[in-house]
Formats: C-alpha cells, sequence, structure tokens
C-alpha cells in the first residue's frame, strides 16, 4: 500500500491540483458556490458579488505587488479607468457591455504600462510613490475633465443585459462575478506556471540576478504593470455596470490602500490569498456593523461608542493578523492543513526537521 | 514559543469565528404586528460626521419621542440604522439589507450613496430621503422616489446670489457684483453651481468664480491669495462646518475683506464653536432653524431633549433638519394609515405627494410635494452670525424661478 501521494510523471506532478484532497476541496467549494445563490437573501448575495469584483482586483494587484515585487498605490486610479471607459463606451459610442468592458481593460493595461514607466528608474518606495502620483492624476482627470467624465457628477451606467434579462441584479450579476473571478484565478494560477510568469517572479527576488540570467527586466516589469492593470480594469469595469452609476468618489486612495490590505493579510504572491483577503476586508466591516446593531438594542450605553469601536475593531483585526501570521490568511489556511495532515496524531509536517 | 503562537492564533480563530456566527444570527429577531420599519444609515465616523452626528440624533429622537407619544395613529415606529463611514459601498450593503428585512421608507445622507442608490430605491418603490439638497434629486420625472425635505442647494445659491446683487448695490457698489464661490471636492460641492447657479449668476450679473476645496486641507491661503486678487467681495461656502471654519480662520489672519456667506451645511452652531471670532457676521442660508430661534416647530424638539436633560445650544441646525425629515416622512405615512391604504412604498409615496403647505411652525417654510415636484419647499430665511449666534436678518425669501423650473 502507498503511504502517500507519489508522482511518477512529470505531467502529473507540475499538475495544478496535485493531490486528490485538493481536487475533492475545489469540487465542493465549486459545488457550494453553485448552491450559494439559490439559498442566500440578497444582503449576501451583495457582499458575494462585491466580493468576486475584489477578489478580481486583488488579484490584479497580486500580480504586481506580490508576484513582480512593485508597489503600487495606484490601484483605485486604474480602477476608475476601467470603470469610466466602459461606462463612457457604452453611454456614448452605444457600445455593447460586453466588448466595452473588454476595450475597458485593454485601455486600462495600457494606461497602467505608462505609469509603470517609472519602474525603469525607480524601486520600492520610491516606485510606490510615483504610483500614487498615477492615483492623483487620474483622480484629477476624473473629476475635472467634464466634457468628457462628467466631472464630480455621476455617471449612470445603462444596465446590462443578456437574453432579455437585467444583469446587474444580485442574482444575475453572481454568475457573472464569479466565472470572472474563477477565470482570472485560474489564468493567474497558470501565468505563474509559464516562463513568463517564472520571469515575473525572478524580478521580484532579486533583479540583478534576473537580468544575469537573461530575463529583460524593464520589459517584464511593464508586463507585470498591463497584466496586472487588465484585471484591475476588469474589477472596475464591473464595479460600473453592477452598481449601475459610477463617481470618482468610489475609485478614491482609500481604495488603494484598502486593497493594498486585502493582498497583505490574504497573503502576497498567493491566489488563495486574494480570495481570503477580498473576503475578510469586505466582510469584516460588515460583520462587525451586524453584531453592533445586536449591541444597539440590548446595550444602548455602549451605543454611543459603538461606531468609533466597529472602526477601531477593524484596525485591531488587522493588526493582530499580521502579528500573529504575517504571511497572512493563505498560511493559515496551509497551518490548518498540515495540522489535520496527520491528525489525530502529533506529528507535523515540517517539525523534527 | 511555538505553543504559545498556536494557541493565539486559535484565540484570534476562535474571535474571528464568534464574530461572524453572531452576524450570521443578527437580524432575526421578533417584532410586533404593526410596527412600522424605517431605515437609516448615518455619517458617525467618515468626513461629514462633524455634522452627521446632530442629523442622526435628530432622526433617533424623532422616533423616540413619536414612540412616547404613541407612534404613528397608535402603530410603534422602529429605526433601523447604521453607521456607514460615508461609504458608497457600504451604503448599498446597508440599503439592501434594511430593504430585505422589510424597512418601508429609507433616510440617506450624502450625495454620493444617495445617487448610487437613486436607481435602486425606484425599482425597489423605497421613498428616500436624504441631507443632500441636491437640485436634480427633486425631479420627481427623474427620481420618482427621493423627496427634498428643504431647500434644493440650486435655490439656496439663487437666493443667495440675488441678495448678494441687492447688497451691493444697495452699498453703492459699481459694476457687477465678484463673487468667490468656494466648495467642496465633491458632487455636493459642485451641486450648487452645476445645477442653475452659474447660469442665473450670469443672468443677473453677478460675476461668480469657482475654487475648489481639497478635501482635508489644513490652509487655504493659496486659494485665498486668488481670491484677494481677483477683487471678490463675496465669499459664498458650500462646505461642512469644519472646513468652512478652518477657511474663515484663514481669511480673517489674511485680512481678506470681503461679506462671508455660508449655505445649508456650514450655517451652523458647530461653526461658531470652530471658527469664534471669525464666524462674526457671516451670513447664512438657513432651511432649517437653528435650536436657538424661537418658534413653535422648534419648542417640541427643545421640550424633547430637555426632558433626556441635554443642552440645546450647542446642537446644530442639523437637528432641526433631521428631526424635521423624519416628521415629514411620519406624515406621509399617517396620511396612507388615513386614507386606509395598506403601508406599501408606493402608497407612502403617493400619500406624501399630497401633503400640500405642511406646517413646520415656523422651523422651516411649508412644504409641498407635488407629484411632478419633489421639492418641499423653495425658500429660506438669511441669518447673520452676532455674539455666538445665528440672528434672523430677513423674513422668508422664495427662491427665483428660473430656466427649466420657470412656470
Amino acid at each position: 500500500m502507498e503511504s502517500g501521494v507519489f508522482h511518477t510523471d512529470y505531467r502529473t506532478d507540475i499538475g495544478l491540483r496535485r493531490v486528490p484532497a485538493e481536487r475533492v476541496r475545489l469540487g465542493l467549494f465549486m459545488g457550494a458556490l453553485l448552491v450559494f445563490p439559490f439559498l442566500a437573501s440578497p444582503y449576501w448575495l451583495n457582499l458575494a458579488n462585491q466580493i468576486a469584483i475584489a477578489t478580481i482586483g486583488a488579484l490584479g494587484l497580486n500580480i504586481l505587488v506580490g508576484y513582480t515585487g512593485q508597489v503600487s498605490l495606484g490601484q483605485g486610479a486604474f480602477m476608475a479607468v476601467g470603470a469610466y471607459t466602459s461606462a463612457l463606451l457604452t453611454l456614448r459610442l452605444g457600445l455593447p457591455w460586453g466588448v466595452s468592458i473588454v476595450a475597458a481593460c485593454f485601455a486600462t493595461a495600457a494606461v497602467g504600462v505608462f505609469f509603470g514607466l517609472p519602474s525603469l528608474r525607480l524601486k520600492g518606495l520610491y516606485l510606490a510613490i510615483s504610483t500614487l502620483a498615477a492615483q492623483e492624476i487620474v483622480e484629477w482627470v476624473v473629476t475635472h475633465w467634464t466634457a468628457l467624465t462628467g466631472g464630480v457628477e455621476a455617471v449612470v451606467v445603462p444596465a446590462p443585459r443578456l437574453f432579455g434579462q437585467r444583469l446587474n441584479t444580485d442574482f444575475g450579476f453572481y454568475w457573472l462575478g464569479i466565472i470572472l473571478a474563477g477565470g482570472t484565478a485560474l489564468f493567474t494560477a497558470n501565468l505563474f506556471r509559464s516562463r513568463i510568469g517564472r520571469s515575473f517572479v525572478a524580478v521580484r527576488d532579486q533583479d540583478i540576478a534576473a537580468s544575469v540570467i537573461g530575463v529583460n527586466v524593464f520589459g517584464t516589469k511593464l508586463l507585470a504593470f498591463a497584466t496586472s492593470s487588465f484585471f484591475v480594469g476588469l474589477a472596475g469595469a464591473l464595479t460600473a455596470y453592477y452598481r449601475n452609476i459610477i463617481s470618482w468618489e468610489r475609485f478614491t486612495f482609500e481604495t488603494s490602500i484598502l486593497y493594498l490590505a486585502m493582498i497583505i493579510v490574504g497573503g502576497l504572491g498567493t491566489i488563495r490569498g486574494s480570495l481570503f483577503g477580498a473576503a475578510l476586508i469586505t466582510l469584516l466591516p460588515a460583520m462587525i456593523g451586524t453584531v453592533g446593531r445586536e449591541l444597539q438594542g440590548s446595550a444602548p450605553a455602549v451605543a454611543a461608542l459603538l461606531p468609533s469601536v466597529q472602526q477601531a475593531v477593524f484596525g485591531i483585526v488587522i493588526i493582530l493578523f499580521l502579528v500573529f501570521e504575517p504571511e497572512g490568511l493563505s498560511k493559515l489556511w496551509r497551518n490548518v492543513k498540515d495540522y489535520f495532515y496527520v491528525w489525530p496524531f502529533a506529528y507535523r509536517r515540517g517539525e523534527g526537521r | 514559543m511555538r505553543s504559545s503562537r498556536s494557541a493565539l492564533t486559535c484565540i484570534v480563530a476562535g474571535c474571528l469565528v464568534t464574530v461572524l456566527a453572531l452576524a450570521a444570527c443578527g437580524g432575526s429577531e421578533e417584532r410586533a404586528e404593526d410596527e412600522i420599519l424605517i431605515a437609516a444609515i448615518f455619517d458617525l465616523t467618515g468626513p461629514t460626521a462633524d455634522v452627521g452626528i446632530d442629523y442622526a440624533d435628530a432622526v433617533r429622537g424623532h422616533v423616540d419621542w413619536l414612540n412616547a407619544q404613541g407612534g404613528v395613529r397608535g402603530r410603534p415606529v422602529r429605526l433601523i440604522y447604521q453607521d456607514y463611514g460615508y461609504q458608497v459601498d457600504r451604503a448599498e450593503q446597508l440599503y439592501t439589507q434594511f430593504v430585505q428585512e422589510g424597512a418601508l421608507i429609507f433616510m440617506g445622507w450624502g450625495t454620493g450613496d444617495t445617487e448610487a442608490l437613486r436607481l435602486r430605491i425606484t425599482d425597489d418603490r423605497i421613498p428616500f430621503s436624504s441631507a443632500s439638497l441636491s437640485h436634480v434629486l427633486g425631479d420627481a420625472h427623474e427620481s420618482p422616489y427621493n423627496f427634498l425635505v428643504a431647500t434644493s442647494y440650486s435655490d439656496q445659491f439663487r437666493i443667495v446670489l440675488r441678495w448678494i446683487a441687492e447688497d451691493h448695490r444697495a452699498n453703492g457698489g459699481e459694476g457687477d457684483a465678484q463673487v468667490a464661490f468656494m466648495h467642496n471636492a465633491s458632487p455636493f460641492g459642485l451641486s450648487p453651481w452645476a445645477q442653475g447657479g452659474e447660469d442665473y449668476a450670469r443672468e443677473i450679473g453677478v460675476d461668480v468664480t469657482p475654487y475648489e476645496m481639497p478635501r482635508g486641507a489644513t490652509d487655504y491661503t493659496a486659494e485665498f491669495s486668488r481670491i484677494g486678487q481677483s477683487g471678490a467681495t463675496y465669499v459664498v461656502f458650500q462646505n461642512t462646518s469644519a472646513p468652512a471654519a478652518v477657511a474663515l480662520r484663514n481669511a480673517r489672519g489674511l485680512g481678506i475683506d470681503a461679506t462671508f456667506v455660508c449655505l445649508n451645511w456650514c450655517a451652523n452652531a458647530l461653526l461658531w464653536r470652530l471658527a469664534e471670532d471669525a464666524a462674526e457676521g457671516v451670513v447664512g442660508a438657513i432651511p432649517w432653524a437653528p435650536l436657538t430661534d424661537d418658534v413653535a416647530g422648534i419648542r417640541d424638539i427643545r421640550g424633547y431633549l430637555e426632558s433626556r436633560d441635554e443642552d440645546y445650544a450647542g446642537k446644530t441646525n442639523a437637528y432641526t433638519q433631521g428631526w424635521w425629515t423624519m416628521a415629514v416622512f411620519v406624515e406621509g405615512i399617517r396620511r396612507a394609515l388615513d386614507a386606509g391604504e395598506a403601508l406599501t412604498g408606493e402608497n407612502i409615496k403617493r400619500a406624501l405627494e399630497t401633503i400640500d403647505g405642511l406646517d413646520t411652525g415656523g422651523a422651516g417654510p411649508p412644504l409641498t410635494f407635488t407629484p411632478s415636484d419633489h421639492r418641499g419647499s423653495k425658500g429660506l430665511r438669511l441669518f447673520r452670525a452676532e455674539d455666538g449666534r445665528w440672528t434672523p436678518m430677513t423674513d422668508v425669501l422664495t427662491a427665483p424661478s428660473w430656466g427649466p423650473d420657470a412656470p
């Protein structure tokens, strides 16, 4: 009898899911995703859709920050480019929503490449500041180029339709959301099994070494900016179509920070982490709020303090996560798996070595 | 080390699970059969919390006061609410949650969230009021479920512009009056200018230049040096009290010689607290009277606050606005019940549209809604800041009818 999973050929060894348990888990997860919308209330569907969009955005950001090591504070700006491009293409030129979403992704990729140009000379914090400039510039353009974007006024986006059905209902959008989020995750997973993806990682780990082994460092960085922005633009475009109405206030510097928080809390450079982070950062305030509402009735004395307490709790939870598991939720998940690997026996993988 | 670490991890995970479990169980509590559910979102922690807290207290206070008096036609009202920190995403989540729980009416807050929810409330048929008084929201054709329970920003601005033109002539000013319009960098800030103000100013010969007030700025020297050079003798603020107070102190420090005017959201008691002497002489366009104003519509509020040992003098007129916004919706519910109709959003909307000249006891002008016009009032009084309080300086001035609104 085999006492483990042994791969006897390369094909299974480099497979995406190498162990039967992984495939079972994925199957269960997908099953749950399929059943969820039929059981969940609109509120939970609303949250799920927000998580789906955030996952796409976080995956995009993770490609750049987690995998390629280029810190970006321009997430909000790139989402704005995606959202406004798709909205305006449909509104002004009457393009179908599918076409304008794709166009928006490419437009965002182009803008991303443009603002990635400083990465030729700048690294680390300096690059971060130059992407902050991207955030400010895009925000300024959106709020001041009134003829194109409508300025600070909100833009009403025509509802997307599929087979005569409105797609921006909580239920309808759910399917679009999970298919695109799943597709993005699959693409990202495969990207980092390819030569291009590996060169991203090489640049992150040590750019000089990468250039020595023949990686075109600048080209790779730009490609990372393009790939990342493509998905960030997708997240922006989806926001526009889901919410029906967009204004610049959705895509501020705060958005950029929130997305960075997602991938840091979730786990830099992991796909699972992007999902976990997106889910946590979306759900946590909602959950804390609900608990707060329960307390409103039972403990009126603290009711007045609740809003501030809620914000403090949000901060504390994030700090605790980082203190106890700096590698994020993704690592926490791995710890749980390791723990149950030989459960109920005490021996754990990685110990005793 | 290893074991203590995993123990802590367990604690953190345990806490999270508890929070999630508590949250999942939430909202399942029993409620009385005849209870009327009203939902609200407030800004208690976000950038507009300076005035948002009073507005929230007032809405809660009114419901409390109403229930103490036996509710609406004997039916108690329950308010479900949550702080949303001025975040549009959060507002949308809460809206979905509250409507699902059976809320008949939704009280919003900012221009951003009101815009974001505008289409959904129409689909869901939920009468909606917010503290945002953007002129377009009163267009019953575009936004059939939005109700403006005070003078729109554009009307406020037009009243102020007309007053400026008269004041400028009365003081022997030559040529067109020069006005600097300093506004919050948001739809809220730009609304009075973009929605009619610009055109009206041109029509009556007032020269207005807009200046943006960047969010979170602590200094407006650059703006005021430009204003000083432009020769503007009037400065109109469309912002909340905190930034307006910063700007006022700045302007006084720089010796800018101009008449300052505050629209709705900065003409309040908070401006006095923050700007102190710099607020002296500021003109305020105030649709809902401050609590220091001794009129019938304010006395109920004072009585309620006194019964709770709270001091009314420190509260802003956001309190009056919140109180009366709630009161108007309650009136809609009362009318729907009196007509013997089932309580649905659609019926409440129709009932609200029968309100004709609702007396607000001097707290604000009488309110009228019709199926084609959801701008409840077109007039307001101008106040002047004197010795730590706002004193009325005019009677109710009615906004000039203009452009698309003209009969």
